[in-house]
């Protein structure tokens, strides 16, 4: 692909998902700064590897950007120290507490104010398909190849992310 | 856009605009997050700074670029120059045999020659279970009767020794998967000889003092059992 092609292709895939690319780095890094260092940097790793790019449509180019986005996240993380495996807590979390009523809670006005904060409690593969589920609307499918796990993990990490934030926010509400 | 909402309930109630939608947004989790989580977009500016790196990632090249790759690639060729060198220097193949050598004499210089004394290879191979990654093929051999095995530490990595005798003759038989695959090897050193050969993935050193043709017998009679 000669210069001029590639940023005229990268222009119409990948940069329109700017805003998509820090949401996700902003949710997982939980500060502003670090993800505006690491979604530029994501973008240079992205541009320089776009030869490797074989999606045909701009919501292509929106997962796989994402998918660099993150993994350019996961290793800071880790270069930080932070644990980013969620399998062992999955497990202890398994045996959990009877789920409060869902409706109630969303109802109410003290655990909606703590949404943020409860989102941002998650483990970060939890809050990452979050994340990418109910803000960004991506498919199961979409999903499974950003985070490299199967589709039944994507699913299972789904149901005990929203467990834990209706437990979060239950634990929040004002009585 | 042909995409799965995050709630299939709303998207269907919103389509048939039912009144029921705005109490299901606010008993639905995935609703929830998607009406109220904060969604941060991209600050001014952002763009900006990723249009300029982009840029000087493919603009044409400066002159004083042009001296620096320069540069580089003559320092480049000076160090494979160097390397390959010191390479031909340390062939990899002698400095294991160094090693296997000084472990075979250590062996038999104290009292450690073996870990787990058996002539029975179902005692011996289960020994090193949760010792090595890897399970040595501990075999026996009609003429070469198995005297035992222990760990030890070679070349930067745990290995089996897995101990053979002939005669009084001690044979001290290393092995580790492989981390490349050479072409056999005889070796004489100090009046002690080894033999190296790979075979299913794995490195194979046997050494001791024993005559020579004896110890290839050895090598040729484990590699066929």
């Amino acid at each position: 692909m000669n210069p001029a092609r590639k940023r005229a292709h990268f222009e119409q895939m990948v940069m329109p998902h700017l805003n998509a690319a820090y949401n996700l780095a902003h949710w997982l890094t939980r500060n502003s700064h670090d993800a505006d260092d690491l979604v530029q940097e994501a973008y240079l790793k992205a541009f320089r590897s776009f030869e490797t790019f074989q999606g045909h449509d701009s919501d292509d180019g929106r997962a796989w950007l994402l998918a660099v986005v993150r993994n350019t996240c996961f290793t800071w993380l880790r270069r930080k120290g932070e644990h980013t495996a969620a399998e062992f807590d999955e497990q202890l979390h398994s045996m959990a507490q009877p789920t409060p009523n869902v409706e109630a809670t969303l109802l109410n006005r003290a655990a909606l104010a703590s949404l943020r904060n409860c989102l941002e409690a998650l483990p970060l593969e939890f809050r990452e398909a979050i994340v990418l589920r109910e803000l960004e609307e991506l498919s199961y499918r979409e999903i499974s190849g950003i985070a490299r796990v199967p589709v039944g993990t994507v699913m299972s990490r789904l149901a005990r992310a929203r467990k834990r934030l209706q437990e979060c926010l239950a634990g929040a509400m004002d009585r | 856009m042909n995409r799965e909402t995050p709630c299939e309930t709303a998207r269907i109630l919103r389509e048939n605009n039912d009144p029921a939608l705005e109490e299901h947004l606010r008993s639905c989790l995935s609703c929830v997050i998607n009406l109220n989580a904060p969604y941060y977009e991209a600050p001014a500016g952002l763009e900006t700074k990723i249009r300029e790196r982009l840029r000087s990632e493919t603009a044409p090249l400066s002159r004083w670029r042009w001296i620096a790759i320069a540069a580089s690639v003559l320092l480049a060729a000076s160090i494979v120059g160097n390397v390959s060198l010191l390479i031909t220097r340390t062939d990899p193949r002698q400095l294991v045999a160094d090693e296997v050598l000084s472990a075979h004499i250590r062996s038999l210089a104290g009292t450690h020659l073996l870990d787990v004394p058996s002539s029975d290879q179902h005692t011996v191979k289960p020994w090193f279970n949760g010792k090595l990654d890897f399970s040595p093929p501990v075999k026996f051999l009609a003429d070469f009767p198995l005297l035992g095995g222990r760990l030890e530490y070679l070349a930067g990595h745990p290995v089996a020794a897995l101990v053979y005798g002939r005669n009084k003759h001690v044979i001290n038989l290393f092995l580790w998967p492989a981390t490349m695959s050479g072409p056999n090897a005889a070796v004489t050193r100090n009046g002690y000889h080894l033999q190296s050969w790979s075979a299913n993935g794995m490195s194979f050193w046997a050494v001791s003092d024993l005559d020579e043709t004896e110890l290839r017998r050895f090598a040729a009679i484990y590699k066929q059992t």
